[in-house]
Order: C-alpha cells, then structure tokens, then sequence
C-alpha cells in the first residue's frame, strides 16, 4: 500500500460512531477515521465544493455508511459514490439498524461491498465490527482512480 | 323532501280519502231518503187522483142508475132494468171503495157520510121509482120522478161530490208541490255529491301525480347514488389504504429509530460493565497491597463493602441489560409485523389439511409433553398465501398447546367448512379458555391474558388477526374461563390479490 488508507464514517449517532471506532480500534486497525455526522458535509468531503470527487483522486479510501441520515438516505450518498469514477472503486460497509431484506437487496445492487446490522447485542455488535478490522486489514484498497 | 313534508303528505291523502268517504255516505244516504220520501210523494198523489177517480166513478154509476130508470120508464124494455140493476149494485161497492181511500182525511169522512146518506135516500127512491114502473103505473113513477128533481138528495149527492172533488184536487196540488220538491232535492243532492266525488278524484289524482313525481325523483336520485357508491367506496378504500400504508410507514420508522438509541445504551452499558469489571479488579488490588512492596499483580478477590459495590453494580447493570433485551424484543416484534404488513402475498392453491398436518407433526413434540391429541378434520381448500397461512394455524395451534389445563389430557379439534365464498375454520381446545372480559384485549399487541406462567410477548394473536385481516377474512374468539376456547377464522376461499394487498 503505497498509501495509508483513510476510513470514512458516515454516521449521525456520535454514541454509534463512538462505539464503532473503539471495536475497530481493537481490532487493532489503525488507520485515520474521518468521522461525518450528517449528509451533506460528508458529500462536501467526498466530492469537493465543486462536487466532481476530483479532490480524492488518488486517495485510497474505505467508506462506512449509515442508511439514516438525518439530512438525506445513504441509499443517495451510497449511489452517487458508486455513479462517480473517482470514488466508485472504494469499498463501501453500509453499517445500519434496518436489517430488512429489501433495502439490503438495494444496497448490494447499487455496489455496496458489505452491509452490516448493527445489533442491539453488543456482543454481536463488537463482533460484526472486529470481523469488519479483519476485513479491512486483509482487503487491497485501491486508490481513487485517475 | 324532509320527513315532516312526507308526514304531512300523508296526513292530507287520509283526510282526503276520509273527507271522500264521508261524502259519498251522505250522499248515498241522503239519496236513498229523497227517493223513498219522493216515491211516498207520488204515492200520494197517485192516491188523490184515484180517489178524484172513485168519485167520478160513483157519480157515474148514480147516473147511468138514474138514466136506466127513466129509459125503463120510457120503454119498458127490459134491458134498461137489467142496466139499472146493475149500476145499483156497482154503487155501493163504489162507495165503499171510495169510503176506504178517503179514509185518511177527516174532512172527506164527513163529507163520506153526508154523500152515504144522500146516495141512501136516493137508492130507496130508485127502489120505489122501478116498483111503480114494474107495477105498470107509469105515471106514479113519472111523478115520483119530477118531484125527485126538486128533492135534495140528487142535489145533494151533486153538492158533495163537488166538495169532494175539490178537496181532493186542493191535496192533489199540495202533494204535486211536495213531490216535485222532493225529487228536485234528490236531483240536487245527487248533482252535488257527484260534484264532490268528481272533486275530491281530482284533487287525488293531483296528490298522486305529486307523490309519483316525488317518487320519480327520488327513484332518479337512488340511481344517481348507486352509480356514485361505487366510486366513493373506490375512493374511500383508496383513502384507507393510504392510511394504511402510512401506519405502516410510521410504525417502521418509529421503531426503527427507537432501536438507534437502544444501540448505543446497550453498547455503553456493555462498555461500562467493562470498565466495571476494570474498576473493581483495580480496587481489589489496591487494598491487597502489602504495606512495603507495590501492588500484586493479576486479579485479587473482594472483600466486604466492595465485594457488595461489585454486586450492586452488576446487578444494576443487569437489569439495564434484560430491560435493553426486552425492548429490543418489543421493537422487534413491531417490526415483523410492520414487515408482514408490507409484505407482498403469493396466493397459491393450498391443500388446507395437509399444510395443518404439517404443522401438526412439528409441534408433535410440545403435545405429547402437554398430553395433547390434534384431531385434523378434513378442511375445505384455499387459494391463499402459504406462509400466512402457515403463521396462522401455527400460532392457533401452538397456543391452544401452550394454554391447556394443567394435568389435564388435552383435546385440539379443528374443523372446517365452506359458505358462501368463504372457509371457515375453528380451531377449538379443552384448555384454560379465556375469561370474556379479555376477549379482545387478547388480540391487542404486547397484551395477554389469564395466569402469566408461559413464556410469550403477546404477539401472536395479533399478528395472526393482522394476517387473518389482510388475507380478506375475519376472526373472533369464543370462550369460558375453564371451559376451551373456539378460534374461529373466516378467510375468502379465493384471495383476490387485488383486493387487500398492500401498494409497495
């Protein structure tokens, strides 16, 4: 890796954000997390003001995605990553409380790469993210495309 | 048109039909005695003109008598005797005839007995009158004859007959006047009440062209409506559905957001039930520090007031734990129903009984633990969704296994039949039945009944109804504390998935 990874959260509970890095951070990854409580400064981050997502090329980035926003849906967030050139190789981890079939179903067809339940068993929860460190440590992120 | 209107209506054609009745008594009544007071009418000037008549006739007879006698007189010819004898014996039955129908007149029965008298005298001189013809002494008779004419009796008999004459035409015009007005009135009376008649049918025929039109208008307005039914109730279902739909929308979100925090309470509880542990381990090491040398190593067991702080705070934590577990469960629940809520049906052809034999046989088990028998009766066919379906007689089934009596054997019959486009399916228990007053509390989510000794959220019946509801049907319970419970689920035996499926 000729470049240290970046994770992006994207998750308006702090408690969850909290709760997330400290279960990767025990999974020993210790890369930069760049945490967004909402939406759209978020998108501003991702995309740059002039929202082409030319500012990340060339940055390998790891993006974890709450589905509920309080500005806007993951679904979009999730959706304009994967339409954009820049962004679409980036892995995705929609991290989110709805476990329903149908939106799981939508996120895997718009390109995300893992989605997670976040389960109210902390236990389950602790897990799901230690594997996600696991997952993270093992998988080749590649830089923005050029 | 307002009930008074039509009340007032109503009101105007019973007293129109009365008011007609009534006339055409009167009229009918009035008639009956103006016609028999008219034929009394006639029937007394009938009577004056025969007794005019009878006079007449009398007189005639006294004269034909009278002629005879002088043309005997004359000739001796024995006709004019056999002619006078004649008329002599028509007048006294012409007199009595003529007594009997002057009878009611007291004027006339004096005049009758003058007129008696006078026909009397006159008779006797007939007698005497022939005798000295007869006798064949002519001139006797002659004289008797002239002497006769300046008599009283024949002036007599002419003087009252005149009286009598003219009593009777006096009456005969008095009567003539009574009958012509009494049948005058007869032909009034009738005229007026045919008139009345003829009125009070037009004033009915004008109510019932009215009501008819009302009738007309309000039969246009029905039709109008009916056509109109149709799109309400297209519009109103509409309108449920949305409504539906928006519960559903809101009941997802709601807890779906509730678990959001619940997250995060569960996740710090667990991290403080950690730190905890740390905290405690710490403290225990502290306090086993020997006096010169540093802190032992590894963990040290508590004692005392911190051993019982440790519990304390485990045991809070504890139940923030099972209470955080519990809520979890409750959202949970409210999202499978929600879920099923949304949920697309399959309706496929079902073979009822094998899909509850099916059932049967994975709850084997829980029934021979509670010595329960399942008796299966042949049940009607659906076309329906499987799943729902199979939640629904497992959830009956299960709790009619769950809520036996204790020690109890227990029976679990169900049943079915068809009517009308429907199946109707019972499943009934020997089980602890339920009290009436929780009929429908049983029913409500998160809501039980009866001795809580069995596991369970309160779920099930409601998510079974929820189902029973959706596929078009309908259940009810009936039960006794003691006695069972019947389960009864109407379900349409073809679901029509355009009916109740809920839009996606």
């Amino acid at each position: 890796m000729t470049q240290p990874v970046s994770i992006i959260m994207i998750e308006d509970d702090e408690g969850h954000a909290r709760l997330i890095e400290r279960n990767i951070r025990r999974s020993g990854v210790n890369n930069e997390i760049i945490s967004f409580a909402n939406g759209t400064d978020a998108m501003k981050h991702l995309f740059g003001a002039d929202g082409s997502g030319l500012v990340q090329k060339g940055n390998a980035l790891l993006i974890l995605l709450d589905l509920n926003l309080p500005d806007m849906t993951g679904i979009d967030i999730l959706k304009q990553i994967k339409e954009n050139k820049y962004l679409k190789a980036s892995p995705v981890v929609v991290l989110t409380t709805t476990d329903d079939s149908q939106e799981i179903k939508r996120c895997y067809e718009l390109g995300c790469n893992v989605y997670i339940t976040k389960p109210v068993n902390y236990e389950n929860f602790a897990n799901a993210i230690r594997q996600l460190g696991l997952f993270f440590s093992v998988i080749q992120v590649p830089p923005a495309a050029s | 048109m307002t009930a008074a209107t039509q009340r007032r209506r109503t009101f105007w054609q019973i007293l129109l039909f009365a008011a007609g009745l009534l006339v055409l008594t009167v009229i009918s009544a009035g008639s009956v005695y103006l016609v028999n007071k008219a034929r009394d009418d006639s029937k007394w000037v009938v009577h004056t003109i025969e007794a005019e008549n009878q006079i007449n006739a009398l007189l005639l007879e006294i004269r034909r008598a009278e002629s005879a006698a002088r043309g005997y007189l004359l000739t001796q010819a024995a006709d004019f005797q056999v002619d006078h004898d004649k008329a002599v014996a028509a007048i006294i039955p012409a007199l009595d005839k003529l007594t009997r129908l002057t009878g009611d007149n007291p004027a006339q029965r004096q005049n009758i007995e003058k007129l008696s008298a006078a026909i009397e005298t006159r008779l006797g001189q007939f007698v005497q009158e022939m005798d000295f013809s007869r006798r064949g002494e002519p001139e006797k008779a002659v004289a008797l004859v002239r002497e006769l004419a300046s008599t009283d009796a024949t002036a007599a008999i002419a003087n009252v007959a005149t009286v009598m004459i003219q009593e009777e035409e006096r009456l005969f015009r008095l009567r003539t006047v009574n009958s012509d007005r009494s049948q005058t009135l007869a032909a009034s009376m009738t005229g007026i009440g045919s008139g009345l008649v003829v009125l009070l049918a037009l004033i009915s025929i004008w109510l019932v062209r009215r009501s008819a039109l009302a009738r007309d208008d309000a039969e246009a307005r029905l039709r109008d409506a009916n056509v109109n039914l149709e799109a309400v109730v297209d519009e109103r279902t509409a309108d449920l559905r949305e409504a539906n739909n928006e519960i559903q929308r809101f009941a997802y979100i709601v807890s779906h957001d509730l678990r959001s925090p619940l997250v995060n309470i569960m996740g710090f509880t667990s991290e403080l039930e950690e730190l905890g542990g740390d905290i405690f381990r710490r403290i225990g090491g502290l306090t086993h520090v020997p006096a010169d040398g540093p802190p032992l190593p590894g963990e040290a067991a508590l004692e005392g007031p911190d051993k019982q702080l440790s519990a304390d705070f485990s045991e809070a934590l504890g139940f923030i734990k099972s209470s955080i577990a519990k809520m979890d469960r409750l959202i949970s629940a409210i999202l499978n129903l929600t879920r099923e809520g949304r949920r697309e049906f399959q309706p496929e052809k079902i073979d009822t009984r094998g899909l509850i034999e099916a059932i049967v046989s994975t709850l084997a088990h829980q029934a021979a633990e509670a010595q329960a028998e399942i008796h299966v009766a042949p049940l009607p066919d659906l076309v329906s969704d499987r799943l729902a379906l199979e939640q629904i007689f497992s959830n009956l089934i299960d709790n009619a296994i769950k809520y036996l009596k204790a020690g109890a054997p227990g029976e679990i019959r169900i049943r079915g039949r068809t009517k009308l486009g429907y199946a109707i399916f019972e499943i009934s228990d020997n089980g602890r039945g339920i009290d009436p007053k929780d009929h429908q509390r049983i029913f409500d989510l998160f809501r039980r009944a009866g001795t809580q000794d069995k596991p369970g959220q309160g779920i099930g019946l409601a998510h079974v109804r929820a189902l029973v509801r959706r596929l078009g049907g309908t259940m009810s319970v009936s039960s006794e504390l003691n006695t069972g419970s019947t389960f009864t689920i109407t379900l349409p035996i073809t679901w029509n998935a355009s009916n109740r499926n809920v839009d996606q």
